[in-house]
């Protein structure tokens, strides 16, 4: 997966600037809201519960003050992300045990034909690793300025 | 309360999860010290699955990687097989358990 095609995911409705929460449940909630107001979501309690199962085994919190909350689930039948930033920053059991301030959530069904998931989740890690591109992102305060830094303009 | 299908389904998707786990691990760097930990979850839901409902499961999924399959417009999408339209609301609405004619999966029905 490119840049470009990782871009093509992104929706502005599903770039949350300023997230509000204050704990890792409430702000993977805060995530996943915008896909229930978009009807895209068959059960809410499906997916959050999914998603925190997702963070018994590891927290995605990789470090350096981001979380890739992701999870397959039936609850969806396409792949969605959402990206959102929290300036305060948040505990989220990091491996680095540091706040974080930039989250993209991945939610995809099991049967993703265009098995796009696992791309997508390594693509975002790529994108992340790169310490200039990470605070680029998460300084973002619009969508359009999000979409060209993860396009690598 | 909770209907046996969306607990079938959280069931299926730890049991992906679990799968995919090594593969996350190894090709992008996440932690996955909490496996025990999540079987252990896993199998605290199987305890609030009816028995009838867990073995048709576990007899599947010796033959499929996915027992349960996603239904959209009257389909299967494990086998494309069109679903009897008698199916209809209840299916939809998770009221009990119902298996492809066709496939033998048993179906969710995602919309």
């Amino acid at each position: 997966m490119n840049s470009s095609d990782l871009a093509r995911l992104f929706r502005p409705t599903f770039f949350l600037p300023a997230l509000k929460s204050k704990d890792k449940e409430k702000i993977i909630e805060e995530l996943v809201q915008p896909l229930i107001d978009s009807g895209l979501v068959k059960s809410k309690r499906l997916v959050i519960d999914t998603l925190g199962k997702r963070e018994t085994l590891g927290s995605t919190g990789i470090g350096k003050g981001v979380a890739i909350p992701h999870c397959r689930t039936m609850a969806v039948s396409d792949v969605h992300v959402v990206a959102g930033i929290t300036q305060a920053g948040i505990d989220f059991n990091a491996v680095d045990g540091k706040k974080v301030n930039l989250l993209f959530l991945i939610v995809a069904p099991p049967h993703d034909s265009s098995n796009l998931y696992l791309p997508i989740l390594g693509k975002i890690v790529e994108i992340v690793r790169d310490t200039k591109m990470r605070k680029a992102l998460t300084q973002a305060e619009t969508f359009e300025t999000f979409i060209q830094i993860i396009r690598g303009e | 309360m909770r209907s046996q299908m969306e607990l079938l389904v959280l069931y299926q998707d730890i049991d992906l999860m679990l799968l995919e786990a090594e593969e996350e691990e190894k090709q992008m760097g996440f932690g996955t010290e909490g496996r025990e930990k999540l079987q252990k979850a896993r199998n605290d839901i199987a305890k609030s699955i009816e028995v009838r409902f867990l073995r048709t499961y576990q007899r599947l999924h010796t033959r499929y990687k996915r027992p349960i399959s996603p239904v959209q417009n009257d389909v299967c999408l494990g086998c494309f097989a069109k679903l009897p339209t008698s199916y209809g609301e209840r299916g939809r609405n998770d009221q009990g358990m119902f298996t492809c004619e066709q496939c033998g999966r048993i179906l969710y029905w995602i919309e």
